[in-house]
């Protein structure tokens, strides 16, 4: 460890501790979720870069959304998204969290994955290497050091827009708003 | 190809002469004779075969009489037919959803279900939200 | 004394969060990884109590907290390489009890969150605890007629007198029985019942997020030390800082040993192993502390 990132540790343990820990929530959708074995396993060994899995959304701070979403896992994606505690940060993984990729024309699908809830980071592909969650975690660590992975922030400050979103795909919302909606006459 | 009213005799004898495991229901839709087919594929494990039964109904009323009575496991596959075709199955004990989340005017899995255009209608209305520049 | 009383806690703490690191790079070199650095419980542990946490009610924070003070009292009664603030009071018998209260303060603080796989782990936790205390309390009882005293200070100087007790000849069959119940009391892999992420989302830590996250792995590093400090301290004889600190690697590397190879027992299975050899064996070395003089 060098003099640079001990003064960095002092300075700003908050996000130093956020880089080097990220606990992952998997989310289990679509093809991409394949990828996921071998790179929390011996072969590509994401521990090393203190990625590891848990359970719960409770405990987790990165979210990966590993493919399709359709409309009835968007719903889990958003209550698992509001449970997990913040500073947290959501990467989609594979060509269709991004446009639909080759479900662009289907019925069930949403699109867009940002239209719902935000997403700091992407890795294209159909679907990607598992390398490619290496560059993904390594590129998370130079936006959180900059400060620019604020999806969480832009969540909360824009919460009535991304629940109108959310309410047009889903219809009625089952669960209370997670922060106060303020309501601008609109 | 079985008559619509034949078929669950039909269906029963095939059980009784051994062929007792329904592997899946199905439906073509044939847009051009306005018809749907419904699909049974049956097998038989002691003689290691597969019997294909097929039954034609009309679009405009799809009424087809339940597969439980014969064999049980006919249920989710009925239900689902039900949901994406939009067949009525007389006598099924619940034909509630089961995969879909939202509404569809057409069942979507019809042909003249245009999905493109539902695309256009639906997800690609939803705004994008912007940052604040 | 005050000194020792501060020193005791921050020694323990400091070696369970080491142990916790080692853990990890220990089961990662098993399975053929490069694994995480040592000091990644530190970092990660720094990350909790900087996250939003989100708390279910009083109960809920006062149940995580008892058990953290639970684990705490044990730990000033069990003296580490003579280090013994509560030396003259307590002992053995002491320690019996306050070893329960860390599982039961769980259990207040996951009841209080209404969550279905909370209550699965409260029980299969507190099942659990029960299946290691029955050898556990039969290992005690020989250890207490054999040197008949319940100081373990006392314990550990006669044994720096005359071997240790595991090699020594009535108490060898309850050492072979505390080797057989340590996984289950170190909550390590064959025994891990009560938190298994992949069956029940991580049992009675699924509603624990941030601070409260980082209270519960605290725990469970003084739990880890707890387990293997009272080890080293009836069976191997103590010894000074050193040698107790190497003792006690030894012994933990074995537990860890046994972690990364051994698949997890069903709930029933855990006890019934618990409650068949290791019971027996205890029972028998009980009888033999007994006997023979």
């Amino acid at each position: 460890m060098d003099r640079n990132k001990i003064s960095k540790w002092l300075k700003e343990p908050d996000k130093m501790s956020g880089k080097y820990s990220l606990w992952a929530l998997y989310f289990c959708t679509g093809c991409g979720i394949i990828e996921v074995p071998p790179v929390l396993t011996s072969r590509w060994d994401a521990e090393r870069f203190g990625v590891i899995p848990v359970a719960t959304p409770r405990q987790a701070n990165l979210f990966l959304i590993t493919g399709y979403v359709s409309v009835k896992t968007l719903r889990a994606i958003i209550r698992s998204y509001e449970q997990m505690p913040e500073p947290k940060y959501v990467v989609g993984f594979g060509s269709c969290p991004i446009n639909g990729g080759m479900y662009w024309d289907s019925y069930n699908t949403i699109k867009h994955l940002d239209k719902y809830i935000p997403v700091d980071g992407w890795i294209a592909g159909c679907p990607p290497r598992p390398e490619a969650i290496f560059v993904a975690v390594t590129h998370l660590w130079t936006l959180i050091d900059k400060g620019m992975a604020k999806g969480y922030v832009k969540y909360r400050e824009k919460y009535e827009l991304y629940r109108r979103n959310q309410e047009k795909v889903l219809g009625t919302l089952e669960w209370p708003p997670l922060f106060p909606i303020k309501d601008d006459g609109k | 190809m079985a008559k619509k009213e034949e078929i669950l005799n039909v269906l029963k004898s095939f059980r009784d002469k051994g062929y007792d495991h329904l592997e899946m229901v199905s439906c073509v839709d044939r847009i051009k004779e306005n018809k749907f087919e419904i699909v049974y594929i049956l097998s038989s494990y002691g003689e290691n075969e597969t019997v294909i039964l097929k039954t034609a109904i009309s679009r405009e009323n799809p009424q087809i009489p339940s597969a439980i009575p014969v064999f049980e496991n006919a249920e989710p596959y009925e239900r689902e037919l039900h949901e994406l075709f939009g067949i009525d199955f007389e006598g099924h004990p619940r034909l509630t959803p089961l995969l879909l989340e939202r509404k569809y005017k057409i069942p979507p899995f019809r042909k003249d279900f245009d999905t493109r255009k539902y695309v256009k209608e639906v997800f690609d209305e939803i705004p994008f939200i912007e940052d604040k520049k | 004394m005050v000194i020792k009383l501060i020193a005791l806690p921050l020694i323990a703490f400091v070696i369970g969060i080491f142990f916790l690191g080692l853990f990890r790079k220990i089961t990662a070199r098993i399975h053929r990884r490069y694994g995480p650095p040592l000091t990644q419980p530190v970092i990660d542990i720094i990350k909790l109590f900087y996250q939003k946490s989100v708390s279910h009610g009083r109960l809920f924070d006062f149940g995580i907290i008892v058990s953290l003070a639970g684990s705490l009292a044990v730990i000033l009664f069990l003296p580490f390489a003579g280090i013994c603030p509560l030396e003259s009071s307590g002992g053995l018998l002491v320690i019996a009890y306050l070893l329960l209260f860390a599982p039961l303060g769980i259990a207040l603080s996951g009841g209080e969150a209404a969550n279905p796989n909370i209550s699965i782990g409260i029980s299969r936790k507190l099942i659990l605890s029960l299946g290691y205390e029955v050898p556990l309390i039969l290992i005690l009882l020989a250890v207490m007629t054999h040197y008949k005293t319940i100081s373990i200070a006392q314990i550990v100087s006669m044994q720096q007198k005359t071997g240790w007790a595991v090699f020594s000849a009535p108490l060898f069959l309850s050492g072979i029985s505390y080797i057989l119940i340590l996984p289950a009391m170190l909550g390590v892999r064959p025994f891990d019942i009560a938190s298994a992420p992949q069956e029940i989302s991580s049992g009675v830590k699924v509603e624990y997020g941030g601070k409260f996250l980082a209270l519960a792995t605290i725990e469970h590093a003084f739990h880890l030390f707890i387990g293997i400090s009272l080890f080293v301290n009836l069976f191997l004889g103590g010894g000074n800082v050193f040698v107790f600190f190497l003792k006690m690697i030894f012994v933990f590397i074995a537990g860890v040993f046994v972690h990364s190879v051994f698949p997890r027992f069903r709930t029933e299975q855990a006890v019934k192993y618990l409650w068949g050899w290791p019971a027996l064996i205890a029972l028998l070395g009980l009888v033999l502390a007994v006997t023979v003089k």
